[in-house]
């Protein structure tokens, strides 16, 4: 493999110089005030060996890593080494791993590194990560991956802002909408007048008020600047390749805030890793990277010319960009975006209410393991059936007089049956990870192929089947008005932690009662996500929750000590979408 | 797509490269695939270019400009090809023009591979083809669903055999021959188009000097 990355991730070549320098296994970081400059702002920030994005720490599966952190910062400071597996006083969380590191201290990681993989590292101190204080890990197997490629460049991603994050909390506060340009106006509501009648509309709005939310939530923070590794659009980071090469894309979502809807126009992406973990090879043409999550993939431009990375924001405020080029200074047209996305009542969980009634998939298409997210599936099935004039008859009939979509259950491939009913129309499947009729759903531009959870499948299960020892509901919930997020209705500073037991495997229900889309991180242990894939379901470390569905996710307790748990979107989490939890019992490491 | 013409000319070869996979339950021939099926036309426009480049079967000819099945008396050299998840072994093949090779391949993986002779155009052409069998369930991630290529073909599916002479699928722990006289000239591949496999490298070039 071509190791070419660090020269083209300018300025974190010196720190990966000065990260390696240090001698096999130990790494040093310094954490430095810095200055943040895009096009359309310049403010102080926060980076790592005086740059933002930090080095790309380069890791070998099986080396102990010794990693030497300075604070030169006038506050404290931590790191998260975010989706690593390690003992938890390694884990980086100021309260829960250990007390963080003050001004002037050095603090010195010590951990084994026990996979492989795309991951990332940041501050979980306050706002220190949307200032600007994240960085790459890229993990080097012990074995052969099961795809090649000639080289590789991590793409990371942010939303820089021209506020500190401080502020923007503050404005948060004070004002829910402060950050929503994309505001309805009472010439909105005349058009959905005319559109749905004059009382629909008010209903409409009624509705909306009452949930304290607008059909525009989508993205609560807005007038950033997305930055690939640091670059603006308009400053174009560039990878290069050579005509017929494979090309690994290492994507990191380091954003604060901000989901992307990334394409590469002309290439076809074959999604090979999620979350650091090898899935079945899955082609696609565009993919959403939640927040924190990240996602591998294999492209291969044949002919001599420039590509644009394009990396739409989900709310379609703003676009991130880069290019593929065989040479320097070379660029590709940049596609427009898209219209905004509206959320519907079905992302207001309304749909469920509506449509409770047709929910006779449910029970019917349960799994054999007994698994009721494929039941709830179906039952969403039925509402979109329902909803859609164009595809519901031709759906309908494929779902009755379609023995075949029962009999295919039995072998575990729930969408494949769907696959089979939907075949003959346009591409209206179900993805379960969206409520039915939901408005932020996504298409590929291109009219073909866009990654969903359901895609993802183990290449190799980390861990056997097995059922859950017991189900924990953890309802996502927030009052947008007042800006508060919590979980069950408690935030963190009133809440008690989660108490789990060493061996247990543990169900996770999470039911989204808010409008915005949650992207919830397990720190130090695995998600399993039940995606319907039964042995095969994948194993990630954030798990995206849609509003108005419902999401298991299964986590073996391997792992004692006291961990993280939250919404990875900075200001939710800090306003108490967050828990800590308590793994009880296990073996005492020593030493650690 | 004329290369997938081709490729679906040549079904009436079959037999001798699937025995040697399938335990039992040969792949059945086109021929037994043509009955009840009028309403193919209506059915198969859902499934784009995936498939219905080849329908002129049944001619029983099965020479590529490449090359063609060669004789098990001709062979003149083994070449074991060791299949893994996702990756060939060796990486790259060397024949001579003329040369009727037996190749040995065996899946040491635990999905189903594919080792199939062809330019990287038919590859690609394969590749739609078997999306569309994956979809529909003819193939799966670990196994050929032997019922569902059967009862398929309602579905559209009705020329989606995977019996090219070229080309074998190989379920996880079993092995495969394919005996192959190669003609002069052609940028060849070796390459699995199981979705995914081949984008993620399962492909390796092999020269015919």
């Amino acid at each position: 493999m071509t190791r070419t990355l660090a020269s083209c991730l300018g300025g974190s070549l010196l720190g990966v110089l000065l990260a390696t320098a240090a001698g096999a296994g130990e790494y040093n970081l310094t954490v430095d005030p810095i200055t943040v400059e895009t096009a359309d702002f310049s403010r102080p920030g926060i980076g790592y060996n005086g740059a933002s994005p930090g080095p790309v720490l380069r890791f070998k599966e099986g080396e102990d890593v010794t990693i030497n952190v300075t604070n030169n910062l006038s506050e404290s400071t931590s790191i998260h080494w975010h989706g690593l597996i390690l003992p938890y006083q390694q884990d980086g969380v100021p309260g829960i791993s250990y007390a963080g590191i003050e001004s002037g201290e050095t603090f010195t990681y010590r951990f084994p590194i026990v996979q492989s993989g795309t991951y990332w590292f940041h501050s979980h101190t306050g706002f220190q990560e949307p200032d600007g204080a994240y960085g790459a890990i890229v993990i080097e197997p012990m074995k052969r991956e099961p795809f090649r490629y000639h080289r590789d460049y991590v793409i990371q991603l942010t939303d820089a802002h021209p506020h500190p994050g401080r502020q923007i909390m503050r404005n948060l506060k004070m004002m829910a909408d402060y950050y929503n340009r994309k505001q309805r106006t009472v010439f909105d509501f005349f058009r959905d007048s005319e559109k749905m009648g004059f009382d629909a509309a008010v209903a409409d709005r009624k509705a909306w008020g009452e949930m304290r939310m607008t059909p525009t939530d989508i993205e609560d923070l807005q007038g950033y600047t997305p930055l690939i590794n640091g670059k603006t659009p308009s400053q174009n980071w560039t990878g290069l390749f050579k005509p017929g090469e494979r090309i690994r894309l290492r994507f990191i979502n380091s954003s604060a805030m901000s989901y992307f809807d990334i394409r590469i126009p002309g290439l076809k992406m074959t999604v090979v890793q999620a979350d650091g973990q090898n899935v079945r090879p899955v082609p696609v043409d565009e993919f959403r990277i939640a927040v924190a999550e990240t996602y591998d993939v294999i492209v291969r431009p044949r002919e001599d010319k420039a590509f644009t990375i394009f990396a739409e924001s989900m709310g379609r405020t703003a676009y991130g960009r880069g290019t593929l080029a065989p040479r320097e200074g070379m660029s590709a047209p940049i596609p427009e975006m898209r219209e905004p996305p509206l959320l519907t009542m079905a992302d207001m969980g309304m749909a469920h209410g509506d449509h409770g009634g047709m929910a006779h998939g449910g029970a019917s298409h349960k799994m054999p393991d007994g698994s009721m997210m494929k039941g709830e599936s179906h039952a969403g099935h039925g509402a979109e059936m329902h909803k859609m004039p164009d595809g519901s008859t031709m759906k309908g009939s494929a779902h009755t007089g379609h023995g075949s979509v029962t009999h295919r259950m039995a072998d575990g491939s729930m969408m494949k049956g769907m696959d089979h009913s939907a075949h003959g129309g346009p591409a209206k499947k179900e993805d379960p990870f969206y409520a039915a009729g939901s408005g932020i759903r996504p298409t590929a531009a291109n009219g073909g192929k866009f990654l969903s959870y359901t895609d993802l499948k183990a290449h190799k299960p980390l861990y056997p089947l097995r059922p859950a020892t017991r189900e924990i509901e953890m309802r996502l919930t927030g009052n947008m008005e007042r800006y508060t997020w919590s979980i069950n209705g408690v935030k963190y500073a009133d809440a008690e932690p989660v108490r789990l037991k060493y061996g247990e495997r543990v169900r996770f229900k999470f039911v989204n009662e808010t409008m915005m889309t949650h992207p919830m991180h397990l720190h130090g242990m695995w998600s399993i996500v039940d995606n319907g894939s039964g042995k095969f379901n994948p194993i990630k470390h954030v798990v995206s929750v849609s509003p108005g569905t419902t999401v298991y996710m299964e986590t073996e307790v391997d792992a004692p000590g006291q961990w993280a748990f939250h919404c990875h979107l900075s200001y939710h989490a800090d306003s108490g979408m967050f828990r800590k939890i308590v793994v009880e019992g296990g073996p005492k490491k020593e030493g650690s | 797509m004329k290369y997938g013409k081709l490729q679906l000319a040549a079904i009436a070869a079959t037999a001798i490269l699937f025995t040697a996979t399938i335990n039992g339950d040969p792949l059945s021939a086109a021929g037994k695939h043509s009955g009840g099926h009028g309403h193919g036309a209506a059915k198969s426009q859902g499934h784009g270019g995936g498939h219905g480049s080849g329908h002129g079967h049944g001619g029983g000819h099965h020479t590529f400009d490449f090359g063609e099945p060669g004789k098990a008396s001709d062979v003149t050299r083994e070449i074991k090809v060791v299949m893994k998840d996702n990756l060939y072994e060796p990486e790259e093949i060397s024949v001579k023009a003329g040369e009727t090779i037996r190749f040995k391949i065996v899946n040491e993986g635990e999905f189903l591979h594919e080792f199939g002779i062809a330019t990287a155009a038919m590859h690609a052409a394969h590749q739609k083809q078997m999306a569309v069998m994956m979809e529909h369930g003819m193939i799966e991630a670990h196994r050929i669903n032997y019922e569902r290529m059967k009862m398929d073909h309602g579905a559209g599916g009705h020329m989606m055999n995977h019996d090219d002479p070229n080309s074998v699928l190989v379920e996880p722990g079993k092995s495969a021959e394919i005996i192959w006289k190669f003609a002069k000239t052609a940028d060849l591949e070796f390459a699995c188009n199981i979705p995914g496999h081949y984008e993620s490298g399962m492909v390796g070039p092999i020269k015919v000097d």
